[in-house]
């Protein structure tokens, strides 16, 4: 198992893939609250959203494939919001629908572009706490650790069983299985805490220069302004 | 269960996205100053076994499957606060990069799987006993603890739905008790087993001295967690609610179409000219995609 | 300046668990010196190893590089010691490569712009390709990972390095590049091990450790080769000192 799921395409090449991650961050949350912030019934303006995000999606050079797969996701949760309030109607789950989608879009393309590590990194610029932070950090390293072990042990215990065992039993032994991956998770972070200290650790991470600020990035969250600003408040923009 | 972008409205969006990121940083202070350095890398191997196996299903009777979602064991094994924020942590990675929940329903995620999971799991474990490593008691407590964890997470998403009027309180409530009291069936079991597997092989892990210390602050922000669901599902069933609350189980929907209003609504003509016009603007909208994605000298920056 | 790395006088540990895996160590180690600890699982060479910087600390008196080992000199003494662990899978616990081998001078204050230097001395001197500070640990090999924890020590600079069981697992290749890349280290080298051929490689002189005291300490060839001495404490004399 590999973290295709992250990074798949975060190491491509693209003006986006350039950018600061604190800028990302910032522009597409932006976005997505502008999304959240359409009033309903003006379709219009979530069409006109669809086309620009198709532009940032398109310059990322994210697979069209991918976005639509990932994109698709949302169906069941909003097959379950109609059959649970029918009477929104046509309208309404257009609305919902597109919302729901469009801001999907948002994250996806987001998390595509940029590392992990950069994205760490543009967290904690912003002020993520330390702690969430280094949690993150560990998160990602010993998913693989961790994911790999369970791995194995299903492996073994695929070679000594025959049949399925009743549903209680199954429990038990999934039950055991994760107990065991969790102690080894400990001994992990007990051996992973003596190379710490091993290494000067004192209760501090230090971080690492972030990234500069530079002109792509302020075309970037102007050019996201400029859209946000006309499709609420309509052209021209302020009297000069 | 993690809400979508676009279920909640902005309203309860940001609020819950501000009563996370406070407790989230209320959380890190008391971690950060109140304990061992060496909770910091469980903390982070933890998150990494959490999101590894929400990640692991296992298939249960009839084709469906289930995995654990933790949050009373982090609770229980971490103490509330770092429990929480552990969470958090898996739920924030989860957002990210699978896609699951919303990035500004985060914080009703990381508030109802998160907070809500974890301070009621350490609260039921503690008060049923658990922690004096009666294997009785630690497997009992441990499978009420992780089952009400998820009735009153449950609880929680129903209420955020229904404020946001996308879904009304008496269908939301009962559905996602209903559902989540099966999973929580699941959750038990295996918060139960886990435990006294624990017990058996690596006590000095129940009842370890890294864990935070919890002051008043603590016990009283897990008090107001903790009632919030007590209380709506106290109240749902009965008809006596004051009049706001009436209003939530209607959730300010018009009154539904007659049938005849539902019937020019739904027919079919509408609805494929709604779809065709939709198909001709996806189509626009791919076509836009490929221009930007094939225009070389086309740059968003000088 | 003393002329001793490190000097330890009566040392004893007990685990919490009440199981005693140091008992009155004495041991003298010369600025310059490598010294090979051997010993069956269990004699407490990591355990040993572990009081070096003071990750575990025991009763008696340890000295580094001059310095009393306690509690408000540590970050002082973790600047001399170098420690690499058996398994680099938790010595390596950040996202990349570069932020692993980062993360000790950043610790010890080393100015920001310094950083990418050192990083980059120490992926050279590890042997490993500059473009290697981007990669992530688990896309590496077992030999890549090892030279990586290795680097990582290597970045504090210090004066002392200490390893544990550092070949395990490595394919012959694997294990010669590293030998050899050991052998070109100017630190004070104390090495952990019960294969015997590695301190024969490295080593002038080796201690003999076995449940929880010393009981041998002498020049390399002497001791490894006395059949008698290795048998009694569960080690065996390596091919290269058997006498045909």
């Amino acid at each position: 198992m590999r973290h295709s799921f992250i990074d798949r395409f975060a190491n491509l090449d693209s003006p986006l893939h350039a950018l600061d991650a604190r800028t990302k961050l910032l522009g597409f949350a932006a976005l997505i609250v502008a999304i959240l912030l359409i009033p309903q019934g003006r379709d219009f303006i979530f069409f006109s959203y669809f086309f620009f995000i198709a532009i940032f999606a398109g310059i990322s050079q994210i697979p069209l494939g991918f976005i639509v797969r990932r994109a698709l996701t949302i169906l069941p949760f909003i097959i379950l919001a109609t059959l649970a309030a029918p009477w929104r109607g046509i309208a309404g789950l257009s609305t919902l629908f597109l919302r729901a989608i469009l801001c999907l879009i948002v994250v996806i393309v987001l998390t595509n572009t940029t590392r992990f590590v950069e994205l760490l990194r543009g967290l904690r610029g912003l002020g993520c706490p330390q702690v969430l932070a280094s949690n993150l950090g560990f998160l990602y390293r010993y998913l693989f650790v961790l994911t790999e072990e369970f791995m194995q042990m299903r492996q073994a215990r695929d070679c000594r069983r025959v049949g399925r065992a009743p549903f209680r039993k199954e429990l038990a032994i999934m039950g055991s299985m994760l107990g065991t991956l969790l102690v080894r998770s400990f001994e992990h972070a007990e051996r992973m805490y003596k190379a710490m200290l091993s290494r000067g650790y004192a209760g501090e991470f230090p971080v690492a220069n972030p990234h500069r600020f530079s002109w792509p990035d302020l075309v970037f969250l102007l050019a996201i302004t400029l859209f946000v600003w006309t499709t609420f408040f309509g052209f021209p923009l302020p009297r000069i | 269960m993690h809400i979508p972008d676009g279920f909640l409205s902005t309203r309860i969006a940001v609020s819950l996205d501000a009563i996370s990121g406070a407790t989230i940083l209320y959380a890190s202070r008391r971690v950060r100053f109140a304990t061992s350095d060496r909770l910091i890398p469980v903390m982070g191997v933890l998150a990494a076994f959490v999101f590894a196996s929400q990640m692991l299903n296992f298939p249960i009777i009839g084709g469906t499957s289930g995995h654990l979602v933790g949050g009373a064991l982090l609770g229980i094994l971490l103490g509330p606060m770092a429990g929480f924020l552990t969470m958090a942590t898996v739920l924030i990675a989860q957002a990210l990069f699978l896609q699951d929940g919303g990035l500004l329903a985060l914080g009703a995620n990381i508030f109802n799987i998160g907070a809500v999971t974890a301070f009621v799991g350490h609260g039921t474990y503690s008060l049923l006993g658990g922690g004096k490593g009666n294997p009785k008691r630690v497997t009992f407590a441990g499978f009420v603890a992780a089952f009400l964890s998820l009735i009153a997470s449950a609880a929680c998403c129903a209420l955020q739905l229904a404020l946001s009027g996308t879904i009304p309180l008496q269908i939301g409530l009962p559905a996602m008790v209903g559902y989540h009291a099966v999973i929580g069936m699941i959750e038990g079991g295996l918060t139960a087993g886990i435990l006294s597997f624990l017990l058996h092989v690596r006590p000095d892990l129940l009842n370890s001295d890294i864990k935070p210390k919890l002051n008043i602050l603590d016990w009283a922000g897990a008090l107001i967690l903790v009632a919030i669901p007590a209380a709506i599902l106290a109240t749902a069933g009965s008809s006596g609610l004051p009049d706001p609350l009436q209003g939530l189980l209607i959730s300010n929907a018009p009154p539904p179409p007659s049938a005849a209003d539902a019937q020019q609504l739904l027919s079919s003509g509408r609805f494929t000219d709604y779809a065709f016009r939709l198909g001709i603007f996806f189509l626009f909208v791919c076509i836009v995609y490929i221009a930007a994605r094939l225009a070389p000298g086309r740059r968003h920056s000088p | 300046m003393s002329e001793y790395a490190v000097r330890i006088t009566r040392l004893n540990y007990t685990y919490p668990d009440g199981c005693k895996a140091l008992d009155g160590i004495d041991l003298d180690v010369r600025i310059g010196e490598r010294v090979g600890i051997v010993g069956p699982s269990g004699a407490g060479k990591s355990t040993l190893l572990l009081h070096l910087n003071g990750v575990l600390m025991g009763t008696g008196l340890v000295r580094i590089m001059g310095l009393t080992l306690e509690q408000k000199n540590l970050q002082q003494i973790r600047r001399q010691v170098g420690l690499v662990f058996q398994d680099p899978n938790d010595q390596l616990f950040c996202p990349t490569v570069y932020e692993d081998i980062s993360f000790g001078p950043m610790n010890l204050g080393i100015p920001a712009q310094e950083i990418p230097s050192r990083v980059g001395k120490s992926l050279l001197d590890a042997g490993l390709d500059q473009s290697m500070g981007s990669r992530t640990s688990h896309h590496l090999s077992l030999g890549e990972r090892k030279r990586v924890a290795l680097a990582s020590v290597l970045a504090m600079d210090p004066a002392i390095l200490a390893m544990d069981e550092p070949m395990s697992n490595l394919d012959p290749r694997n294990r010669r590049h590293l030998i050899e890349l050991i052998a070109g280290l100017p630190a004070t080298l104390i090495l952990a091990t019960h294969e015997m051929e590695l301190v024969v490689a490295l080593c002038q002189r080796t201690v003999v450790m076995d449940r929880g005291k010393i009981w041998a300490d002498g020049s390399t060839p002497d001791l490894l080769g006395n059949a008698e001495l290795m048998n009694s404490h569960g080690l065996e004399v390596p091919l290269s000192l058997k006498k045909n």
